[in-house]
């Protein structure tokens, strides 16, 4: 052995010392785009698909809406630019929203509204129907057609553009003179692929008034219209994916404020110490409230409960002055709401199958988190505010909620497409925001 | 702190740099001062008494992948410092020898991007352990020797993830558990030279149960829940007792090979669970662990090229103790096969200076996990270079 050998051999470690720099492999993905072409990728929909949230429409929900987040995966795929209508900077605050200002003592939460730098930009009374607000108007490209507030029973409404200020926003027309029904407007233009989630506000107009501020569009109509709303987007060769309604009655918007929690509040009063019923105005009259009524969470911002009417008796504690029926969506009220959810959810499992459209069931999939569950490590539930899942107005979703969705639209496209769009990641996206000070 | 089994569970054994260049085999040998930690029986055996102290730079790669993402998120670049001093004094001649290890056998540095897809799982884990080990060592006869150490294990972890909730900033809330510990355990072990030539070591070096008492439960998180939060927590976690069979071979007067089977207790560690100062909002936590008992089996061979140089090399087997459905981010644990190779080199017959490098490919492994359901795909390597200095008196 000569130094020639240790040269040699130090070299040898060396080489090993080298391939340091090499990091871990893992197998190669491509994705692809299975039989589905999405080249031009329109969303159409409601408010979940805008990216309302926090009980408004603004910038940065725009920004985190779940189609803005498929349209960013299927670029991987073949996917081409996606616009959303999008609020101007100056104007970002859009219709303005709620904000979570702080916790009371009692942990229940002090919320506010943001009223600056709003995209509002006048109001008109359209005869026979009121006042709708009107927002700076959007003339872009346009691929998320997703209004706040349209029902599907709305598609085919000739007048629909004057009566919904998010739908007036993107027709060139002043409110008052336009005429182009929404499935017109959508397919105006061509397109490969759709998304479709409609369906939501034909029952929850009736049971966010807990039942008396709407009525639910009948089921046959449903049934019909719905089939014949996919039959025209299908056309010869479209592609697309629908998604069932989520059950409202479980949301923190119906679960937040409960008979227990009322009831505690009540006790912990001093003239209160003793109540055990609270009384509630049903359809079929005034009756004594049960753990089986649900009480809207605007019920806690009112500031009634408990305040004497003319008579000198308290809100909600007496037969003579009971919580108000849109307060309250009661057992039956409650039934009527799952009656029609169903039987919805039902025709659009079917409508899908036989239109060989994916399915996402949000309704499965939102449900889910009524047990707390775990998504990457972190606890989502629908439990309000800590719950990450829903936004403040306890029916729409956060940005974390709406990847939630997102990932579900993504996982239903490749099972039904052979496609392989990757999903987004849940964890990049935020629950409810909370202010910097406690106040 | 499941980290602790990260990186030397198995006997990554960075214990040594002969050993380490052997495959981590050492068991059944009587090569040097590294006998403290490998088999206290076998110190009595050593010809000459002699001190060392060596360092290895940890540098581990872990990749993941989520379950049909296209992403792949790599742990940042650390590089932990595991060392490791021995010496063995008495009088050769006499059958009583005694011998002092100060070693790192648990240890790591996994650092992910705070904002990564686990980040609520983890986002960094940082922990040193440090035993002090004094040890007895007796020659019964000229065949067969017995000794043992009294472990004292000093533990430092601090553990970072990510709280879902989301701060003003739009950023999300953070947690950071650390704390210190001071535990005891054992090493044990016996030796024997067989008229075959064949020499035996069996070890046996105890659990040792780190005790984080009142550990800081650091919560960054919205001010209108803080108070809400933990600040305190204590936790504990059992480093598993690992018994040890080696056998050394020796086909010429030139050449040893050591094997090693190595058997680890994991089977203790059921549930990591922190107990909190503070439950308003989180209650106490035990995510299970549930690991299984898990073997290595080592194989190393020496040959003393020249009298001034020996050159080393190893292979290895890890089976992981993680079953499915367990695999966390901090220890991104699989079936691992480990490369050695090192060299050793005596300018007299006093000084010597050994580097070994350590090359650990850790299987890739997909999964979820059955508590935080992080789905996605791990695969690591890691990257072990060390030197150490000897003298012998």
């Amino acid at each position: 052995m000569n130094s020639k050998h240790i040269l040699k051999s130090v070299l040898a470690v060396a080489f090993i010392a080298g391939l340091s720099s090499c990091k871990p492999e893992l197998k190669d993905v491509t994705p692809t785009n299975g039989q589905a072409d999405f080249s031009r990728y329109i969303a159409i929909g409601n408010s979940l698909t805008s990216g309302y949230a926090d009980n408004g429409l603004y910038l940065e929900g725009q920004k985190n809406s779940y189609p803005e987040m498929l349209a960013a995966q299927m670029k991987n795929v073949g996917g081409g630019n996606f616009s959303t209508p999008f609020f101007t900077e100056a104007h970002a605050n859009g219709s303005g929203y709620a904000k979570l200002l702080g916790l009371n003592a009692n942990g229940t939460p002090n919320i506010g509204a943001e009223t600056s730098n709003l995209a509002v930009r006048g109001q008109v009374a359209i005869p026979g129907f009121g006042n709708v607000v009107l927002y700076d108007k959007y003339s872009g490209d346009l691929n998320n057609y997703g209004v706040p507030g349209i029902k599907l029973a709305h598609v085919n409404l000739a007048a629909y553009g004057n009566l919904n200020g998010y739908y007036e926003r993107l027709l060139p027309g002043n409110a008052g003179t336009n005429s182009t029904t929404y499935l017109d407007f959508v397919m105006a233009k061509p397109y490969t692929f759709f998304s479709m989630w409609l369906g939501n506000n034909d029952i929850l107009g009736y049971a966010s008034s807990g039942g008396v501020g709407d009525i639910p569009t009948p089921k046959a109509d449903f049934a019909a219209l719905y089939a014949a709303t996919v039959n025209r987007l299908v056309g010869s060769k479209a592609k697309g994916v629908v998604a069932t309604i989520p059950d409202v009655t479980t949301t923190p918007y119906f679960r937040t404020v409960t008979l227990a929690t009322l009831l505690a509040t009540i006790r912990a009063t001093a003239a209160g110490a003793s109540v055990t019923t609270l009384y509630i105005q049903t359809g079929a009259g005034t009756r004594a409230a049960t753990a089986a009524d649900l009480f809207t969470l605007t019920l806690s911002s009112a500031g009634v409960m408990g305040v004497p009417n003319g008579a000198g008796l308290p809100y909600g504690l007496h037969p003579l002055n009971p919580i108000e029926n849109k307060y309250v969506l009661d057992a039956t009220e409650v039934a009527t709401v799952n009656d029609f959810t169903a039987a919805y959810n039902a025709t659009i499992t079917s409508v899908a199958s036989a239109n060989g459209l994916a399915l996402m069931d949000a309704n499965t999939l939102l449900k889910q988190y009524n047990t707390p569950t775990q998504v990457n490590g972190a606890v989502v539930s629908s439990a309000y505010i800590t719950g990450n899942l829903f936004s403040l107005d306890g029916i729409h979703l956060t940005p974390m909620g709406y990847a939630i969705t997102a990932n579900a639209f993504i996982k239903a496209i490749n099972t039904k497409y052979g496609s392989s769009i990757p999903i987004v990641d849940v964890t990049k996206y935020r629950g409810v925001k909370f202010p910097l000070n406690n106040n | 702190m499941p980290f602790v089994g990260f990186s030397q569970s198995f006997q990554v054994n960075l214990q040594g740099h002969k050993q380490i260049a052997m495959g981590g085999a050492g068991t059944g040998v009587a090569l040097d001062e590294a006998s403290v930690f490998f088999n206290p029986g076998a110190v009595s055996f050593l010809k000459q008494n002699g001190v060392q102290g060596g360092i290895s730079a940890l540098y581990l790669k872990t990749g993941f992948r989520e379950t049909g993402s296209n992403i792949t998120e790599y742990n940042k670049d650390r590089i932990a410092p595991p060392f490791q001093a021995y010496a063995v004094f008495g009088n050769p001649a006499n059958r009583l020898r005694f011998g002092i290890g100060v070693y790192t056998p648990f240890g790591g540095a996994m650092h992910y991007d705070e904002n990564w897809t686990g980040k609520y799982t983890v986002t960094s884990l940082d922990l040193q352990a440090v035993y002090i080990q004094p040890t007895l060592s007796l020659k019964l006869t000229d065949q067969i020797g017995i000794g043992a150490g009294l472990v004292y294990a000093l533990g430092k972890v601090d553990l970072q993830r990510a709280v879902p909730l989301t701060l003003s900033t739009g950023q999300s809330g953070t947690a950071q558990l650390k704390g210190d510990t001071k535990d005891f355990g054992w090493n044990a072990g016996i030796y024997v030279k067989t008229l075959s030539g064949v020499s035996i070591g069996i070890t046996h070096r105890s659990q040792v149960t780190a005790n984080v008492k009142d550990g800081d439960a650091i919560f960054v998180v919205p001010a209108s829940v803080a108070s809400t939060f933990p600040t305190k927590f204590t936790a504990s976690l059992p480093l598993p007792a690992t018994t040890t069979l080696g056998l050394g071979f020796y086909p010429s007067e030139k050449t040893t090979i050591a094997v090693d089977a190595n058997w680890v207790h994991w089977h203790k560690y059921e549930e990591l669970a922190f107990d909190y100062d503070n439950n308003t909002r989180i209650p106490d936590t035990k995510s299970p662990r549930n690991y299984h008992d898990a073997g290595v089996i080592r194989v190393g061979i020496q040959n003393l090229t020249t009298t001034k140089l020996a050159l080393r090399a190893g292979v290895a087997y890890a089976f992981t103790p993680v079953g499915k459905g367990y695999v966390t981010p901090e220890v991104p644990d699989a079936n691992r096969v480990l490369l050695s190779a090192g060299l050793g080199y005596m300018p007299t017959s006093r000084f010597g200076i050994d580097l070994s490098f350590l090359y650990e490919n850790v299987l890739s492994r997909t999964e979820k996990n059955i508590e935080t359901n992080l789905d996605g795909t791990f695969k690591t390597v890691a990257y072990i270079p060390g030197i150490s200095l000897s003298y012998k008196f």
